[in-house]
């Protein structure tokens, strides 16, 4: 018998649109982490080598491009502590202003971080 | 002046229609007219061949849940008016089509049974031979969540059940922790070791989609996570 045709439940609720955030930085992290390991290993060509790749990623676009990652791994690492919180019975009734809180929350480490990378951004 | 609206019905018959197509019916729009309403206006007065289950035209055996404008709702109290001019009616999702807006619950009771949706009592009955008494604030515990009618509206909407065929899903563990939480319960150790399985509560990753369309807004993340919490505890305790 057929199923009808929705790939996925077209949920418009705070929470999936949490896990999909969850989902899709989890898997940049993954992607970041090959990146990180190809950059790391010009290492084995020597220390000019790596030395070399250093000073190319020291470019404004990667700083920005690193701000980037650091929201990133601030949703997930946030969200990750809400999902922990209600995987432990914490809070679950309250799930919507847990995770607006944390959110918000996750912008403070990121202004500071930005307000510091900012003068290596606009060089 | 009277108003129409469109009604964009899902309609297949798996043993002739190799896709699903969508009809179009037009409805004269009256006071208080309901989803469920409209469509027994559609089966009586203009095609009797559309196929919907429902009964009891009152939120109250769970019978017409329908994916109605992209969410899962009971046909029965949603009030057709502030639908919109065109209102796309389809079966539950993620459930096998038997016609229309028939969907095959098969699994779905499947699910239902291995949580062993009934009083498991011990201990003999009361020597009154009347009904097993509790506390009004024990009562208050399971308030919720013996309000579910088994529409499967949660159970449908849940990803993980979409995903992982094998999931219990959140029906059933709705269930599960109305008598899990139920004082004159005394399976609970049993219906854990059933939790903690790997179809169990831990496949659920709180993404509170059968909590939002709920028609009973019954709180079924919490439930389920209530278990969570009951199995977590109880291995790290050496209890399980």
């Amino acid at each position: 018998m057929p199923l009808t045709k929705h790939t996925v439940y077209p949920g418009r609720g705070l929470g999936m649109w949490a896990f999909w955030l969850h989902r899709l930085t989890g898997l940049a992290i993954a992607v970041y982490l090959l990146m990180h390991i190809l950059v790391i290993s010009t290492v084995v060509g020597g220390a000019g080598n790596f030395n070399e790749a250093m000073k190319f990623l020291k470019a404004p676009i990667f700083i920005l491009l690193e701000m980037g990652l650091l929201a990133i791994i601030l949703i997930h690492g946030f969200n990750g502590a809400r999902i922990v919180l209600f995987d432990l019975g914490y809070g679950v009734k309250k799930q919507k202003p847990i995770f607006i809180a944390l959110m918000a929350l996750a912008i403070i480490p990121f202004v500071i971080a930005f307000a510091v990378a900012l003068p290596h951004i606009f060089v | 002046m009277s108003q129409t609206v469109t009604l964009r019905i899902y309609r297949r018959d798996p043993d002739l229609d190799a896709a699903p197509k969508y009809q179009n019916y037009q409805i004269e729009l009256t006071p208080g007219l309901t989803v469920l309403m409209a469509l027994y206006h559609v089966l009586e007065n203009v095609d009797k061949t559309l196929a919907f289950r429902a009964s009891c035209r009152s939120a109250v055996c769970g019978s017409c849940g329908m994916h109605i404008n992209g969410k899962n709702m009971l046909a029965c109290e949603t009030q057709l008016a502030p639908l919109g001019n065109e209102v796309l009616i389809e079966p539950l999702p993620h459930l096998p089509v038997l016609k229309d807006l028939a969907v095959d619950m098969t699994r779905f009771w499947d699910k239902y049974e291995k949580v062993r949706p009934y009083l498991i009592a011990l201990k003999a009955p009361p020597p009154s031979g009347k009904e097993r008494l509790q506390s009004v604030e024990d009562r208050k515990k399971i308030d919720e969540f013996i309000d579910c009618i088994l529409c499967a509206c949660c159970h449908t909407s849940c990803s993980t059940a979409w995903w992982d065929k094998e999931y219990l899903g959140p029906a059933a563990l709705a269930k599960m922790y109305r008598f899990v939480a139920d004082s004159r319960d005394e399976g609970g150790a049993e219906r854990l070791q059933i939790a903690a399985r790997e179809d169990g509560v831990f496949r659920c990753h709180t993404i509170f989609n059968c909590t939002e369309e709920c028609p009973k807004k019954i709180p079924i993340t919490f439930g389920i996570q209530e278990i969570k919490k009951r199995v977590l505890w109880g291995k790290l305790a050496g209890r399980m």
